[in-house]
C-alpha cells in the first residue's frame, strides 16, 4: 500500500534482523499513512500526507540505493513480509473506528486494484492498449446480478459463471482485435466498451438505464454479508464483510499475476511487448498470447464486477462507462507497468484522491489531475517501475 | 542423393510490381555453412524473411528435412528448427540477457496457463532450469557477456548485441541458424572478435547448419565455405569464394560494369 521509505542508510545493516526491521517499517509505515489518510477530515492533514508521499518517492527517485535496499529486504524476508502484510490486512477494519465510509473506500480501492491488475496483464506485460476493462467489469457485474435476481443463484456460483461469460466476451473481443494493432487496436477496444455500455442501456432485460435493483448480498455459512460482523466483542459495520471478500480477491489477483509473470507466459508477453516480430521468430504464437491476455483480463475484471454488484446491490450502465476503463488505465500507468505492487498503489491513490479532495468541491478533479501529473513527473516510469526477474537462488 | 536439410525451390516474392527475389534455389546439408553475399537491396534479407516465415513467398517452396514449410507462420517455422538473427539486432531491450535467451527457448519449454497458475513449483523449476541453460549458452558465445547476464539487454554495445542474438538463436536448439549480417555496424576489431566467437559456436555444434548473409569480405574470406551471390533478387553464382569472386558477373555486381571491365 502506501510506502514510506524508512530512514536507514542503504549501506548499513545487512542480515536478517535488518531485513526484518526494514520490512516491518515499510509495511507498518505504509499502513499508518493509509489509515491517517483515510480517517483524516482536515484538508491540511491530507495535503501534508500527499506531500510526505511525494517526498518519499522523491527520495526513492534520487537515492536509488534506498529502493534497492528495500527490495532486497523484501526478497530476503519474503515469508515474514507476507505474514505481516496479511496480518495488517486482517486487523485493518478494527482500526477504522467503525467508519463505514473508510471501509467503503477500501473496498472500492481493492476492487479497482483487481481491475488494474487485470489490465496490467495486457497493458503492462504485453503492451496491448485495452480500453474495455470497464466493459468486462460490467459484464461480470450484470451476469452475476441477473443470475442472482432472476434465478436465485448463490453468489458463490455466480462468481465463476460471471468470470466465464466475461472471458468468452474477452475472446470475442480478442479475435477481431488481432487483425489490428496499436492505435487501431485501441480504437477497437474503445468501440467494444461503448457498445457494451449502450447495450446495457438499451436492453430491457438488463433494466435499461435504470439498471438492476436488489442484488442479494452473499451468504457464507449462514452469515449474510449485509449483517455487521461481531467478533471478540467488537462490532464491525457490514462493509467489513465485503472488505474481507475484496481483500481475498486482491490476494487471488496478486498470486495469479505473480505466477503468470514468473512463468514462460509472462516472458512471452514481455517479448511481444518488446518486439513483436522478434517474438514471432522465437516461436511465440503472438495471436494466441494476445488473446490470452484479453481472456485473463476479462476473467479477473468479472470477479471484481460480481463483488461490486453484490456489494452495492444496485448497478446501472453508468457504473461501467468508457471512463471507468480510462481510470483503470491511468492507475496502471501511474502505479508502474508490470509491477504488481505499483499497480495496486496506483489503484488506491486514484480511488481515494477524488474522495479525499472533496473539500475542493468543483475543482477536485483538477487537483487530482495535477497530483497525478506531478507524480508522473517525479517518477516517469510509474511509482514502482517494472523490475528485472530473478532466477533460482540469485538475490 | 540424400534429402538436404533445408531446400528452397524457385523461391520468389513480388511486392506490387517489384520482384524482390526471383526463383532462388538453395540447398543446405546438415552441418554445412553457406554464405550469401550480394550488393545492398539484392534481396538477401528478403530471402531470410521468406525462409523464416515473416514473408509469404509469391511462388516456390521451402522444405526443411523434406517437409514443406512454405508460408507457415513464423512461430511454427521457429519451432520446426529454424532460428535467426536480424540485421538491426532485435533484442528485448527492457529484459535481462538471461530473459532474452530464455525467451529463445519458448519452443522447448512447456508451461501453459493452467500449469503456471496451479502448479507454480513446476513452472518455476522449468524456468530456473531454462535460466541455467541460458547462462551456459551465453557463456558459450562469450565469457564477458556471461558476467553481465543480469543486466538489461538495452545497455549492451553493438557487438555484444550480436552475440546475445546468436545465443538467443541457439537457445531453441535449432537445426539451421540464419545470421543476417552479423558484422553490420561493427569496426574491424569487433568483427574479428565476432568471427572468432562464431567459429567457437560452429566448433561446439558440429551438426548445426548456418546461412550467413555478409557484406564484410574479410569475414567471408575468413569463413572458407560455400558462397552464394545474389543480385537483383537472383542467384548469379555459387561456389567457393576464391573462385566466385573472379567471375565477371560477380565483379560487375560488386564493382559496377565499368570497373569490372577496366
Amino acid at each position: 500500500m502506501m510506502h514510506q521509505p524508512p530512514v536507514i542508510p542503504a549501506s548499513s545493516g545487512r542480515g536478517p534482523v535488518a531485513d526484518l526491521s526494514i520490512v516491518a517499517a515499510v509495511e507498518l509505515g505504509g499502513a499508518v499513512v493509509l489509515g491517517v489518510f483515510l480517517l483524516a477530515d482536515d484538508p491540511r492533514i491530507i495535503v501534508a500526507l500527499l506531500g510526505l508521499m511525494g517526498a518519499g518517492f522523491a527520495l526513492l527517485q534520487f537515492r536509488p540505493a534506498i529502493e534497492e535496499r528495500i527490495v532486497a529486504a523484501f526478497r530476503a524476508a519474503r515469508r515474514a513480509a507476507m505474514i505481516l502484510g496479511a496480518a495488517v490486512v486482517l486487523v485493518y477494519p478494527f482500526l477504522m473506528q467503525g467508519s463505514s465510509y473508510a471501509l467503503h473506500l477500501l473496498i472500492i480501492a481493492q476492487l479497482y486494484s483487481v481491475l488494474a491488475l487485470a489490465l496490467n496483464f495486457q497493458l503492462g506485460s504485453a503492451n496491448i492498449p485495452n480500453f474495455a476493462t470497464g466493459a468486462s467489469y460490467g459484464i461480470g457485474a450484470y451476469t452475476s446480478a441477473l443470475l442472482a435476481i432472476n434465478f436465485g443463484v448463490s453468489f458463490w456460483l455466480t462468481l465463476p459463471a460471471a468470470a466465464l461469460v466475461a472471458t468468452f466476451f474477452g475472446f470475442a473481443l480478442g479475435f477481431p482485435s488481432m487483425r489490428t494493432r496499436e492505435t487501431y487496436l485501441a480504437l477497437v477496444t474503445i468501440a467494444f466498451a461503448i457498445v457494451i455500455h449502450q447495450l446495457l442501456n438499451n436492453f430491457s432485460w438488463t433494466g435499461g438505464p435504470n439498471g438492476l435493483v436488489g442484488v442479494p448480498a452473499p451468504v457464507l455459512f449462514g452469515h449474510s454479508f449485509a449483517d455487521p460482523i461481531e467478533l471478540f466483542g467488537r462490532r464491525l459495520p457490514s462493509q467489513a464483510n465485503f472488505y474481507y471478500l475484496s481483500a481475498a480477491l486482491v490476494a487471488l489477483a496478486i498470486i495469479s499475476a505473480r505466477r503468470l509473470h514468473d512463468s514462460r507466459i509472462g516472458l512471452a508477453w514481455n517479448a511481444l511487448r518488446g518486439d513483436e516480430l522478434a517474438a514471432r521468430c522465437q516461436g511465440i504464437n503472438v495471436v494466441w498470447y494476445k488473446i490470452l491476455a484479453f481472456a485473463v483480463d476479462a476473467f479477473l475484471a468479472a470477479f471484481a464486477g460480481s463483488v461490486y454488484a453484490s456489494y452495492v446491490s444496485y448497478i446501472s450502465p453508468d457504473n461501467f462507462t468508457f471512463l471507468v476503463s480510462v481510470t483503470i488505465m491511468t492507475m496502471v500507468i501511474v502505479g508502474g507497468m508490470d509491477n504488481t505492487l505499483g499497480v495496486i498503489l496506483g489503484a488506491f491513490l486514484l480511488t481515494m484522491l477524488p474522495e479525499k479532495l472533496r473539500i475542493f468541491a468543483d475543482y477536485r478533479l483538477l487537483f487530482v489531475s495535477v497530483i497525478v501529473i506531478l507524480f508522473l513527473i517525479l517518477r516517469p516510469q510509474g511509482l514502482f517501475p517494472q523490475r528485472p526477474r530473478s532466477y533460482g537462488g540469485r538475490e | 542423393m540424400t534429402t538436404p536439410l533445408l531446400e528452397t525451390r524457385r523461391l520468389s516474392i513480388r511486392f506490387g510490381g517489384l520482384v524482390a527475389v526471383n526463383g532462388v534455389d538453395l540447398r543446405l546439408a546438415a552441418g554445412e555453412v553457406l554464405i550469401i553475399i550480394g550488393p545492398n537491396g539484392a534481396g538477401k534479407s528478403t530471402l531470410f524473411n521468406m525462409i523464416s516465415g515473416i514473408y509469404r513467398p509469391s511462388s516456390g517452396t521451402v522444405h526443411l528435412n523434406g517437409h514443406d514449410i512454405t508460408g507457415r507462420p513464423a512461430h511454427r517455422i521457429a519451432a520446426a528448427g529454424i532460428a535467426r538473427t536480424f540485421q538491426s539486432s532485435r533484442l528485448f531491450n527492457d529484459l535481462t540477457l538471461v530473459d532474452n535467451v530464455v525467451i529463445g527457448m519458448h519452443t522447448r519449454t512447456r508451461t501453459g496457463v493452467i500449469d503456471a497458475l496451479l502448479r507454480p513449483r513446476r513452472a518455476r523449476a522449468e524456468l530456473d532450469a531454462a535460466a541455467e541453460r541460458a547462462g551456459a549458452l551465453i557463456r558459450l558465445v562469450s565469457a564477458d557477456l556471461y558476467e553481465r547476464r543480469h543486466a538489461l539487454a538495452g545497455t549492451l554495445p553493438q557487438a555484444d548485441r550480436r552475440r546475445l542474438e546468436i545465443a538467443r538463436a541457439l537457445a531453441s536448439d535449432p537445426k539451421v541458424i540464419l545470421l543476417d549480417e552479423p558484422s553490420s555496424g561493427m569496426d574491424e576489431r569487433d568483427t574479428d572478435a565476432l568471427i572468432k566467437d562464431i567459429h567457437t559456436v560452429m566448433a561446439e555444434r558440429p551438426g548445426l547448419s548456418f546461412i550467413i548473409i555478409e557484406h564484410d569480405m574479410r569475414l567471408v574470406a575468413a569463413l572458407p565455405e560455400r558462397v552464394m551471390v545474389i543480385d537483383y533478387g537472383e542467384k548469379i553464382a555459387e561456389g567457393h569464394f576464391s573462385e566466385v569472386r573472379l567471375l565477371p558477373r560477380v565483379q560487375e555486381a560488386y564493382l559496377g560494369q565499368k570497373a569490372a571491365h577496366a
